[in-house]
């Protein structure tokens, strides 16, 4: 059974489109893309930096530090060989987004 | 046509690691070998002039930890050197008499310092004078940065900058000695080194320019840098004068080397199933308008993923703008790009400030497009700059120069 957690609003995505939230320890980061709300891992895989202060081009989330370009839906950083850590996310008909620290909605 | 069933890398650095992990990633199942001739495992080299030689934490170096490699069945062999590459012998030749079955290699053999004559450092016992390339160079470096220690830099750039900034995090008197005018201005120009200065001198580094280093020369004990314009007293002295990329073993198999091995846009050698990435590769690149062979990080991840690719017998190019970053004095520098001789300079925010991008914007039959840009403390631009010079266009000059402009947001209606 997954456990979901309360975690925003849709309307606190509205004007920057992303933002850091915190489930126990771990830190993630909410992007809202065309639409879709994606969570992953807000620290950087590759090096300690927050994506959550990323940018968001062409559906693709840029981690400034490194320009390392991330699918929010599967984590996979391109070119890189690597991925972030993505997180299962679920947003009720009231606007709330809760997410699962299940890896299940990670691809690989 | 079947693929192969027996993959070598040799090198154990960022491309071996990407191309391991790549491999692994697209479903490859037969066997992977790293080959490293350094007594360490795989490790990635931009925090050695940077955290690692400052504070000599390693979690952050490992590459291709051995917990992945188990699980992954991916072997590490450290310490060995490759002597010879033969596709038609199907192996790679070790210099320990042994030899790895191979039906494809990469070859990711990457660079040494460049030794600048006349400074001694030839020894193998510590003598004053430093390189940094390898993990080892920086443990030997490490305490040589001591507090109230004197660490003359020679060489302006990137690596001379790291470097400056660790010694001086650690409590040294630095200084930097560079031939040029400015700092970097082969690299970024004449504006935007002096940029780059004022941030060393602002940093406390004594930078001196159009100082040309002759020698060092031993007095007793004292060690002397000896230059144009006069002598430098050192407690330690560290030369960051470039790189020269490691082509023995591609020469040895004779495969085409020419200032780097010679590689297509797929990355490969002029052997048949073996390629080459990072470093060591000189590839055609149509934004530097010829062959190139780059030294930085993304670069080496890059190639490697599309070799790894190619590998497995898809058919895939590389050209994508190449990019790096330096962290120093505080400050994230980063390049994307070529500029071209004659290229317009468009700057975002002020040179005297704290953050600031230079754009750079060539002229051609089809329009005006965007072909580099370095930026201070300027991550997000250098993401649009990326996504400019890829689509070969440019934002209106007014639009770039203005800090409240959304660039994101203009770039995607370009779209």
């Amino acid at each position: 059974m997954t456990q979901w957690h309360e975690v925003a609003k849709l309307r606190d995505l509205e004007l920057r489109k992303r933002t850091a939230v915190t489930v126990g320890d771990t830190t993630i980061a909410l992007f809202s893309i065309k639409g879709v709300v994606y969570a992953l891992a807000d620290t950087c895989v590759h090096e300690q930096r927050q994506l959550s202060k990323g940018a968001v081009l062409f559906g693709k989330v840029v981690c400034p530090g490194h320009q390392w370009k991330f699918d929010p839906a599967t984590g996979e950083a391109e070119g890189q060989g690597q991925c972030q850590p993505v997180y299962p996310v679920r947003v009720d008909e009231d606007g709330t987004i809760s997410v699962s620290l299940s890896r299940a909605g990670a691809m690989r | 046509m079947t693929g192969p069933r027996a993959v070598v890398l040799v090198g154990g650095g960022q491309a071996s690691a990407v191309a391991a992990r790549t491999l692994r990633r697209r479903g490859y199942d037969g066997a992977v070998v790293v080959v490293a001739d350094e007594p360490h495992r795989p490790y990635q080299r931009p925090p050695l002039s940077k955290e690692y030689l400052t504070a000599g934490d390693s979690s952050a170096l490992e590459l291709l930890p051995q917990a992945w490699c188990a699980d992954n069945a991916v072997e590490v062999r450290t310490g060995v050197r490759a002597l010879k590459v033969s596709s038609a012998d199907g192996c790679v030749v070790l210099d320990d008499g042994s030899s790895v079955r191979a039906d494809a290699v990469l070859l990711a053999t990457g660079a040494r310092a460049r030794r600048r004559p006349g400074l001694g450092a030839d020894r193998a016992d510590d003598d004053g004078v430093y390189y940094l390339r390898s993990r080892t160079d920086a443990d030997r470096l490490r305490p040589r940065l001591a507090p109230g220690g004197r660490v003359v830099i020679i060489g302006g750039g990137f690596i001379g900058g790291e470097v400056a900034c660790a010694a001086l995090a650690r409590g040294s008197a630095v200084t930097v000695l560079e031939a040029g005018p400015v700092p970097l201005a082969r690299a970024v120009g004449p504006r935007l080194g002096a940029a780059c200065a004022r941030l060393q001198w602002a940093a406390g580094v004594d930078l001196r320019v159009d100082t040309a280093v002759q020698g060092v020369r031993r007095d007793g004990g004292r060690l002397l840098v000896v230059t144009s314009r006069g002598e430098v007293e050192a407690d330690a002295v560290v030369a960051g004068v470039g790189a020269v990329p490691n082509t023995e073993l591609a020469a040895d198999s004779g495969i085409e080397v020419d200032g780097g091995v010679l590689v297509d846009d797929r990355c490969r050698t002029s052997q048949d199933r073996v390629f080459a990435a990072g470093d060591v590769a000189s590839q055609p690149s149509p934004g530097a308008g010829g062959r190139i062979r780059v030294e930085h990080f993304d670069n080496a991840s890059r190639q490697a993923a599309v070799a790894a690719r190619n590998i497995l017998g898809e058919a895939v190019t590389y050209d994508e703008p190449h990019w790096f970053w330096s962290d120093q004095f505080g400050h994230n520098l980063q390049h994307i790009g070529h500029a071209a001789a004659g290229d317009r300079m468009v700057v975002r925010g002020s040179l005297d400030g704290d953050a600031w991008t230079a754009f750079f914007i060539g002229g051609s039959a089809g329009g005006d497009r965007m072909t580099a840009a370095f930026a201070l403390d300027g991550g997000d631009d250098i993401a649009v700059a990326r996504e400019l010079i890829s689509m070969k266009v440019t934002l209106a000059d007014d639009i770039l120069a203005d800090p409240g402009a959304d660039l994101f947001a203009a770039i995607e209606e370009l779209a």
